[in-house]
């Protein structure tokens, strides 16, 4: 049953509706269909932009299809492409009239223009219609094999946009080995981009089912394929050569020698004058060197004056995108920017977005030496007429206060804030000054002596009103009319409209109640009787508590309200360690601009080619520090979170790297057998010393998980590894949320460490080896991550008779002492000690092959 | 790799709309501009690269298992692809939970979503600039790099413009078709293939329709989009890469602008806070036969600074070098000789680029002193003194000049006083935003002008009345003028034969970025 014909909607009432004037082309498309009258071609032209210029505009003219196609028989290259691109838009809702267009575009494929064959080419493919996948192959394969480069760069494309057709058509035709062959040899750099392009996207969506697909996507991550491709670097347009970065970035080099070559190689393209070229460099750097802290470092000083060219020079939009970068850059060590603080100053025309990184970037920068001017210049803007800046401003300024040992200027800068009598600045500077004397309680007089001096009338923002009263009844030993104000506002009850501000009023007057009691005795009563009597649930409950827990015991009830308070020594970050790290991984795309790790916001298939240990989302991990750790080492790790802010050692080293941005790199023989001599003598720990890798961030992900507390380990009892009778399902297949809900229901059958042999620990360099290798065994892999020495994965299999059961396996690997330790779950306990047997002799055959 | 790609006028009408990958729910442009154009309440503009969800109800294109082809209700006629009503799901569950007789087809579909887990849909991402008064916008599922997505959206601009010569809504609209084949050849399949203005030029067959550029209003209503742009209004020539000439013969000619930017701020006292320069060396070239170029820039120019903070003035009075903090170029530069003698080797591909963009942080001298006082006069009154000095040689005349300085919010009248004489000035108290502004056509170098400003307020002053107004902001362009003294020293065609001598075209200009002097 045909669905009723909708009516013609027009995106936008400026817009005609269009039905009149489409059937009027229709008409006047018909008389010039066959005419070869001189001229013709002029008046088609008109009429195809026309009916374009209402395709734009979001007209249906899907009707004049056949029109279209009668009047495409031309030789005029204009007219034919306007008719591609209409036939482009429109053949998926009339596949059987888009038949119609194949054979003028088959011939056009074979025109001796090379121009003509490329257009005609990309516009058989961009059909994405089904029906017509077997018109497409024999035109590709010619078009892959032309003599001519575009033709060639065009049916790269083409394959790609044939396998989002028809995955298998393109397969059978053996495509995929093609584009390989011809990113090896193909003499234009375009084609090789664009067959990279290709693979890429082909092989990462193969790799979910065939095994070969995942081998050859590793295969381009190989070393011959990136050098080749890094040594044709310059040959690439920039669009281009961001690619080929993206992919280095996944390379892991065998040692610092190479990791030398390749930065060396691609020094330059840190002058490049577009963003997108330098940020991908940058993000090879980085990732390059994270487990070489000095030459890391090095890095960070390197790049800073390009980042700072590039925000300042360009359109508002990139120097926003460059900035972001910057910010994440500041924000992982900031003290290595503490000396370039002037660079974040607002400038009164910046649009707000990019003033408020640069605000939470002059609060992390801050310290002892320049907190003095940044706080000056934060002040600026707290007059500022742009208030939610000002807001910021402000804030930025308690922020500043909240970190530093030297508070004593800061307060008094804040106390004078309350002194310019906006009603804005009053309320941010009262949850400031709240916050503040939960840690530094000893400031308590000065801030005291100014609070009191506001009249609680001047305060109507919930959230400042709630830390005023909050002040009131903490200090109301100090401030001698604090009863009398909570009663005021106790009065004004039912005005009080937040019940932030109510639950706060309740607890303050019960605390001014314990210090002077007679004073309060009324006003308290008469709290509770308003609370009581309150609509909200909260308030309510908490005036029947106050009340009960006064009528049992007073004494129990000021241990409860009001006991001695220990200082906050530091607030709790709002994200954590780990996703940040996840978000430094992905630096260079969306992540760093939103501030969160993509499967935040995007779903899998979308995270873009390439993502290898991301299947699972939350699920994925990042280095486990064995259990061989000491605890003392453990604290060690994670003071070494701050490893990139000693940067006095660094500076003291010699003439620094940046002095001319055109002396040759200096990564020099000096640099590298420094750092050649770190790697020998620095034992394996220094891995985990990395920021991105504290053990913190592992119990994080474990909650993420939501997996539970660790179960604690099984008897090492391991039954003798016995020939398995088992049999899995070579094809078993389970999604990451099952995945997830079968490991919080199982609880651990068996846990035990075994040994690998160094062989297989040697085969070890990136997770994906082993993936491959448990793979040839039937045992999959959902997530894994880490990097060498540490490896983390998740694996399951299934059984291939009934039932069904699934066995999950969480496996921590160090390669260097050549340890993995296992957890097994199983669905079917009689079989878990089969399984567990096979997955051990799997493993260790890791490497023998 | 990007989804779509779409420029959209002011008033939110596609002028060009390419649909790459099919990945993206329809309706896209007009997520797009409703979110662009209300993003939040307290008058912020919306940032370049956000995310959006597109309404569940814009899922169309999907086979529903309840045999529905579209979201249209049998039943009471109601159309749920209307992206406007944003309520209309709520609306169907409600109804459905109310036995209302219409739900049944309606929550049919509704439960068809959420077996097709469509109640999750991840969002799209929508990036955009502003160039020229449009919206040039890409949208793509995947999670790209932000900054090759923004750089692609300027270079397309960048490459229409080299087309049509003059980019606005009028051209744009003249053109579509030509700028069809420009997007066909620039992407392919959300890849980027070439935004060469030069490789371009073979693909492209329509005859660009030239819109006079002198007719066009200089700013119009698209001064709200022009703020943020850095690059400058006049001094890119408009002339297409591809049209003919009137007279049928092409004029070999390039340009060479030298565009800066300064940023300055001066405290209260008159002292510098901090100052900056962002230049760029733009070129265009109209030459035949793309010739090697040589530019010799100031002998004596250094680059970086030696490891030490870049705000060390002390260290930069030494006299005249120029030292640039850092610079970057154009992938057409080769810089073979440029550590011996300065000089850039290019062979410039057509249409306009940036050979060098370059900062610097070294002391220079700001072309503008500002001195803005506000003093109490009687209850309910005061008086700002408002006092800009030109510091730079009388043969140079500044132009379009704008100095605003906000004023305390109880000011509700503000009557100006110029100076005996004064010409081309004009004054205004936005009511609105509460700020004075005073424009003069031009300053010539050497000279002084002053403004007073008295203020009547609604209501007593506070005490403290420097803290309720300014700073003072001021905007303006110096033509032929540079505050680097970055120099171009000669520019070399390498062509052999003597006859053949283009016009060469090397232009200074200085813009104020951020002028700001505090009060």
């Amino acid at each position: 049953m045909a669905p009723p014909a909708l009516p013609q909607k027009s995106p936008s009432p400026s817009q005609p509706s269009g039905k009149g004037e489409v059937a009027d082309l229709k008409i006047q498309l018909r008389q010039h269909a066959g005419s070869r009258a001189p001229g013709a071609d002029d008046a088609k032209r008109e009429l195809f932009k026309k009916v374009i210029s209402y395709m734009t505009i979001g007209v249906d003219v899907s009707s004049l299809f056949s029109e279209m196609v009668m009047c495409s028989a031309t030789s005029d290259i204009v007219l034919k492409k306007m008719c591609y691109l209409y036939v482009g838009n429109y053949a998926k809702g009339n596949p059987d009239l888009a038949l119609l267009t194949i054979n003028f575009l088959q011939k056009d494929c074979r025109d001796e223009d090379p121009m003509i064959r490329g257009l005609a080419l990309r516009s058989l493919c961009s059909l994405r219609l089904a029906n017509l996948v077997e018109y497409l192959v024999g035109p590709l394969g010619s078009g892959l094999k032309d003599n001519n480069s575009y033709v060639r760069t065009v049916a790269a494309i083409g394959v790609l946009k044939l396998y989002h057709i028809s995955a298998a058509t393109c397969v059978d035709a053996d495509f995929p080995s093609t584009l390989k062959a011809l990113l090896l040899k193909d003499s234009d750099a375009q084609v090789v981009a664009n067959c990279l392009s290709a693979l890429q996207e082909i092989w990462s969506l193969e790799a979910a089912t065939s095994e070969e697909a995942s081998r050859e996507r590793e295969a381009l991550l190989s070393k011959p394929v990136i050098y080749y491709l890094l040594n044709r670097i310059k040959e690439f347009n920039e669009w281009a050569q961001c690619l080929v970065l993206d992919l280095v970035v996944k390379y892991i080099p065998s040692d610092s020698n190479e990791i030398f070559d390749i930065m060396n190689l691609l020094e330059d393209r840190l002058q490049h004058a577009n963003g997108a070229v330098v940020l991908a460099t940058i993000k090879v750097f980085l990732h390059l060197t994270l487990s070489m802290t000095d030459v890391h470092q090095q890095v960070y000083e390197r790049i800073k004056a390009p980042l700072l060219t590039l925000v300042s020079s360009g359109s508002q939009e990139q120097s926003y995108a460059v900035l972001s970068h910057l910010h994440l850059l500041v924000m992982r060590a900031p003290m290595l920017f503490s000396s370039d603080y002037k660079h974040f100053y607002c400038q009164y025309n910046e649009p707000s977005y990019v003033k408020k990184l640069k605000l939470e970037m002059l609060t992390a920068v801050a310290n002892e030496s320049n907190t003095y001017e940044i706080v000056t210049e934060l002040c600026e803007y707290a007059a500022n007429v742009d208030v939610p800046i000002a807001r910021e401003s402000i804030r930025a300024v308690g922020k500043i206060a909240l970190q530093q040992y030297d508070v004593n200027a800061i307060v008094d800068r804040l106390l004078q804030f309350l002194e310019m009598e906006k009603d804005y600045v009053t309320a941010e500077t009262l949850v400031l000054v709240k916050d503040l004397l939960r840690k530094y309680p000893q400031w308590s007089h000065d801030c005291i002596a100014v609070v009191g001096n506001i009249s609680s009338k001047n305060v109507q923002e919930p959230k400042a009103k709630a830390a005023l009263i909050w002040m009131l009844g903490e200090y109301s030993q100090d401030m001698l009319d604090a009863p009398y104000i909570l009663e005021s506002l106790i009065e004004n009850w039912d005005d009080e409209h937040s019940a932030e501000v109510r639950l706060h009023l309740l607890t303050a007057i019960l605390k001014c109640f314990f210090k002077r009691p007679p004073e309060t005795q009324k006003a308290l009563g008469a709290a509770l009787a308003a609370g009581l009597a309150d609509s909200h649930q909260d308030v309510h409950d908490r005036a029947l508590f106050y009340y009960r827990l006064l009528q049992y015991n007073v004494s129990v009830a000021e241990s409860v309200v009001n006991p001695p308070k220990q200082a906050v020594s530091v607030f709790a970050d709002t994200q954590s360690s780990e996703i940040k790290d996840r978000i430094f991984d992905e630096f260079n795309s969306l992540s760093v601009i939103y501030q969160k790790p993509s499967y935040m916001f995007t779903d899998k298939e979308h995270r873009g080619p390439f993502e290898f240990s991301e299947d699972l989302g939350s699920l994925s991990v990042g280095v486990e520090s064995a259990d061989t750790v000491s605890p003392a080492q453990r604290v060690e790790a994670s003071d070494n979170d701050l490893l990139l802010s000693t940067s006095e050692k660094e500076e003291s080293r010699g003439p620094s790297n940046n002095g001319s941005a055109y002396s040759a790199p200096v990564y020099d023989g000096s640099s590298i057998s420094m750092a050649a001599s770190q790697t020998q003598s620095v034992p394996t720990f220094q891995n985990q010393a990395l920021p991105a890798y504290t053990p913190q961030a592992i119990l994080a992900i474990d909650d993420l998980l939501g997996l539970g507390p660790s179960v604690a380990p099984a008897p090492a009892a391991a039954p003798p590894p016995s020939p398995p009778p088992l049999k899995l399902n070579p094809k078993a297949v389970i999604d990451p949320s099952t995945f997830q809900r079968k490991w919080g229901q199982l609880s651990v059958s068996l846990s035990k460490e075994i040994s690998m042999g160094s062989k297989g620990a040697a085969a070890l360099t990136t997770p994906q080896v082993l993936l491959r290798h448990m793979q040839g065994h039937s045992i999959q892999c959902i997530a894994s991550g880490g990097q060498a020495p540490n490896f983390k994965f998740f694996f399951y299999a299934q059984k291939a008779e009934e039932p069904a059961a699934f066995y999950l396996v969480e496996c921590v690997v160090n390669t260097f002492s050549s340890k993995a330790q296992i957890k097994f779950k199983a669905e079917d306990q009689s079989t878990n000690h089969a399984f567990s047997a096979l997955f051990q002799s799997a493993l260790s055959t890791l490497g023998m092959s | 790799m990007i989804s779509q790609f779409f420029v959209l006028s002011l008033r939110g009408d596609n002028i060009v709309f390419r649909d790459y990958r099919g990945d993206v729910p329809k309706g896209s442009a007009e997520i797009f501009f409703r979110k662009v154009k209300f993003w939040k309440e307290d008058e912020e503009e919306a940032p370049p690269v956000f995310e959006a969800m597109p309404l569940l109800v814009e899922s169309t294109h999907l086979n529903w298992p309840c045999g529905n082809e579209d979201n249209y209700c049998y039943n009471c006629g109601r159309d749920y692809t209307d992206p406007r009503d944003s309520a209309a799901l709520s609306q169907v569950s409600r109804r459905c939970t109310g036995q209302s007789l219409c739900s049944a087809k309606a929550w049919e579909l509704v439960l068809c979503r959420a077996a097709f887990g469509l109640f999750n849909l991840d969002g799209v991402n929508y990036f955009h600039v502003k160039v020229a008064g449009l919206l040039f916008v890409s949208t793509t599922r995947v999670n790209v790099s932000p900054s090759l997505v923004l750089e692609l959206l300027q270079r397309i601009a960048r490459v229409i413009k080299d087309y049509l010569g003059v980019l606005n809504e009028d051209s744009l609209r003249k053109n579509f078709v030509l700028v069809y084949e420009l997007l066909d050849e620039v992407i392919d399949f959300g890849y980027v293939q070439t935004t060469s203005t030069e490789l371009l030029k073979s693909y492209v067959f329509n005859e660009p329709i030239v819109v006079d550029a002198a007719r066009l209003p200089s700013l119009g209503p698209a001064a709200m989009f022009m703020q943020g742009n850095k690059r400058m209004p006049g001094t890119a020539v408009t002339k297409s890469v591809v049209a003919n000439e009137p007279g049928g013969r092409k004029r070999e000619e390039i340009f060479v602008d030298i565009i800066e930017k300064i940023s300055v701020t001066f405290s209260s006292s008159g002292y510098i806070l901090t100052s900056e320069i962002d230049g760029t060396i733009q070129m265009k070239s109209y030459l035949t036969g793309n010739p090697e170029i040589r530019l010799a820039l100031n002998e004596d120019l250094s680059i970086g600074r030696d490891g030490r903070s870049i705000y060390d003035y002390s260290s930069s009075a030494g006299g005249g070098v120029v030292i640039l903090d850092d610079c970057n170029f154009h992938e057409s530069v080769h810089l073979d000789s440029f550590d011996i003698d300065r000089t850039l080797t290019l062979v410039p591909p057509d249409g306009e680029f940036p050979v060098m963009n370059y900062r610097m942080t070294q002391e220079f001298k700001p072309p503008f002193r500002i001195n803005a006082l506000i003093e109490e006069a009687g209850s309910f009154r005061a008086e700002v003194i408002l006092k800009i000095r030109a510091d730079f040689s009388s043969n140079i005349t500044a132009n379009t000049i704008l100095v605003q300085m906000p004023v305390p919010k109880y000011t509700n009248r503000v009557s100006f006083e110029l100076e005996p004489g004064a010409v081309g000035n004009t004054t205004d108290f936005r009511e609105a935003n509460k700020r004075i502004e005073w424009g003069l056509k031009k300053i010539v170098g050497g000279s002084e002008h002053t403004l007073r400003a008295k203020l009547t307020f609604s209501q007593e002053p506070h005490a403290n009345l420097m803290k309720e107004a300014g700073p003072v902001s001021m905007t303006f362009t110096i033509p032929m003028y540079n505050a680097s003294r970055l120099q171009v020293r000669y520019l070399q065609i390498a062509k052999k034969s003597k006859t053949y001598n283009p016009y060469r075209w090397v232009r200074y200009v200085t813009q104020a970025n951020s002028y700001v002097a505090r009060i």
